[in-house]
């Protein structure tokens, strides 16, 4: 029974914790600037999330060695140390795109202003890294992230024009208002905010957090499986909301209260309650995990003592330099950029950097010196294979499409 | 790239064969609890003998080197902490030492910012004795 119970706490903590910022808000643009017409783009990014993160948990598990450290053994220390720069820079944009939606969502339930909640969520995530335990953070985030069901309930409450949807879905085509470069620049933003680098970061850390052993994999498999594929579907029910009540009325997504709109107007107050309760947990969550990879991927870089399991006197540079991350990124949201911009280009920038974490840890899954007798399947590689083309290509036309669409406009 | 002459065939021994670069360099160094020491920089090795024995390990190597690992050159002795072969306990995916840190910080050089992290920032603030759970 407690088993059980263990495995759809997993599950459901997954589904819950699959959604932050990224997903929202590119789910979202992407709806009112293309209906359905990127749906597909969502679960090739949801099966590359399991199979990386499935691998990446699994040479946590079995060799106890988290992604930093694998990429500074493989790669050396120069490619690692520009591996590492690309990596941690880009989490400092994800780390300033989470507070600022955490502030954004406060800010929808209060009236009061976003700059006045930043400090407070930095505060807050703070606090939750120095004194809450790594499980009870998981948990708790992860299952009140599952208020955001409430975009699922509200695309039947909206009652769209079902077979429209299905074929823009089933039958991509450009909208006449957009370009081909548009199309594609936007596919490779949903391929990146479902397959963000820090996620594996966490994941592959969490599982040496949590002593994970070769016994946990199979429920760690199940949780990923189940939980990621879920999440997925609130993906697309974001991007259908969008679509039916956005699109049409050729509403702009440039902050939360238009994500909010088709809710609004499916479930009233009520449902509006249920989604700020869901983005303050995705966001508040996804900052944790951020702010936390920040210290995992420096502290796993340099062989420094880190992790929540910890006493912080035992790891105080992990600690310092997540404390310094929350007041840096903190104070950039205190300038006064908008965290919406942010956010859309920190998932295109976790695309590019993808390929620089995605290939040590494939070639560690593969080495019998890290994995013993659980290396790769056969099937497994192949997979694996696939995906990297997909992610070199992805990486490789990110930047000539950012600069040809003038990121996306 | 250079082209080399091929290396000599690695003696027959009845021990483990050790790829220095691809199994020991950067390879984690941890303490008998479990406490990273830092990270495999570099070996010393004895001056080569002329007894065809090839050079012995007498040392690893660990520091803040990593920009002259980057672009070259040599660091200054002090900047290297030394931990003689004879501390190292086994060579695994690990490299596991008896520097004996003191839970965690003891009188290592190259951990004296991790030392004074701990004495001057960490120090200060509340519930830092505690592992969060």
């Amino acid at each position: 029974m407690s088993k059980l119970f263990a495995v759809a706490l997993g599950v459901l903590t997954a589904i819950g914790g699959f959604l932050d910022i990224g997903d929202l808000v590119t789910n979202a643009v992407v709806g009112s600037r293309f209906g359905m017409a990127l749906a597909w783009v969502i679960p090739v990014g949801v099966l590359g999330i399991c199979l990386f993160a499935n691998m990446a948990g699994r040479v946590a598990a079995v060799s106890g060695r988290a992604t930093f450290e694998i990429i500074r053994e493989r790669l050396g220390p120069r490619m690692a140390a520009a591996n590492l720069g690309a990596s941690f820079f880009i989490n400092l944009m994800t780390v300033t795109a989470e507070l600022g939606g955490v502030a954004l969502a406060l800010r929808l339930a209060t009236d009061a202003g976003p700059l006045m909640w930043v400090p407070v969520a930095a505060f807050a995530v703070w606090l939750v890294i120095w004194r809450v335990g790594f499980t009870v953070m998981e948990n708790a985030t992860g299952l009140l992230g599952l208020s955001l069901i409430v975009f699922v309930i509200s695309v039947f409450l909206l009652q769209p024009d079902w077979t429209q949807l299905a074929n823009q879905a089933m039958a991509p085509a450009i909208p006449e208002s957009e370009s081909g470069a548009t199309y594609w620049y936007y596919a490779i933003a949903l391929f990146g905010a479902a397959m963000t680098p820090y996620e594996v970061f966490f994941f592959s850390s969490g599982a040496v957090e949590e002593h994970w052993t070769v016994e946990d994999l199979g429920t760690s498999r199940l949780n990923v499986l189940v939980g990621f594929p879920l999440g997925g579907l609130l993906s697309l029910a974001i991007a259908a909301c969008a679509a039916t009540v956005l699109l049409p009325a050729q509403i702009e997504v440039t902050s939360l209260s238009e994500i909010a709109l088709p809710v609004l107007a499916a479930g009233g107050k009520l449902a509006l309650a249920f989604l700020i309760i869901g983005v303050v947990a995705a966001t508040f969550g996804a900052a944790l995990e951020t702010t936390l990879s920040s210290g995992y991927t420096l502290a796993q870089f340099f062989g420094w003592a880190w992790g929540k399991f910890r006493r912080p006197m035992a790891a105080a540079r992990f600690h310092v330099v997540m404390l310094v991350v929350l007041v840096a990124c903190a104070s950039a949201l205190c300038t006064g950029v908008d965290p919406i911009a942010v956010t859309e280009y920190s998932v295109v920038f976790s695309a590019i950097a993808l390929p620089l974490t995605y290939l040590p840890i494939l070639i560690v899954a593969n080495d019998p010196g890290y994995m013993g007798e659980r290396v790769n399947g056969a099937v497994l590689n192949a997979a694996a294979m696939v995906y990297l083309v997909v992610i070199l290509l992805a990486a490789a036309a990110a930047i000539p499409l950012m600069i040809v669409t003038g990121a996306g406009q | 790239m250079r082209r080399r002459k091929p290396l000599p065939e690695a003696p027959a021994g009845s021990g483990r064969l050790l790829d220095a670069r691809l199994h020991i360099l950067d390879r984690q160094l941890l303490d008998f609890d479990d406490t990273p020491v830092g990270i495999v920089d570099d070996l010393l090795l004895e001056d080569l003998a002329d007894d065809g024995r090839g050079p012995r390990v007498l040392a690893i190597l660990t520091g803040q080197v990593l920009a002259t690992r980057i672009f070259g050159g040599k660091p200054p002795v002090s900047r290297l902490q030394k931990l003689p072969w004879r501390l190292v306990r086994s060579v695994g995916i690990v490299v596991r030492v008896d520097a004996d840190t003191d839970g965690g910080t003891g009188s290592l050089d190259n951990l004296w910012v991790e030392r004074w992290l701990r004495d001057h920032v960490i120090a200060h603030i509340p519930g830092r004795r505690h592992a969060a759970h």
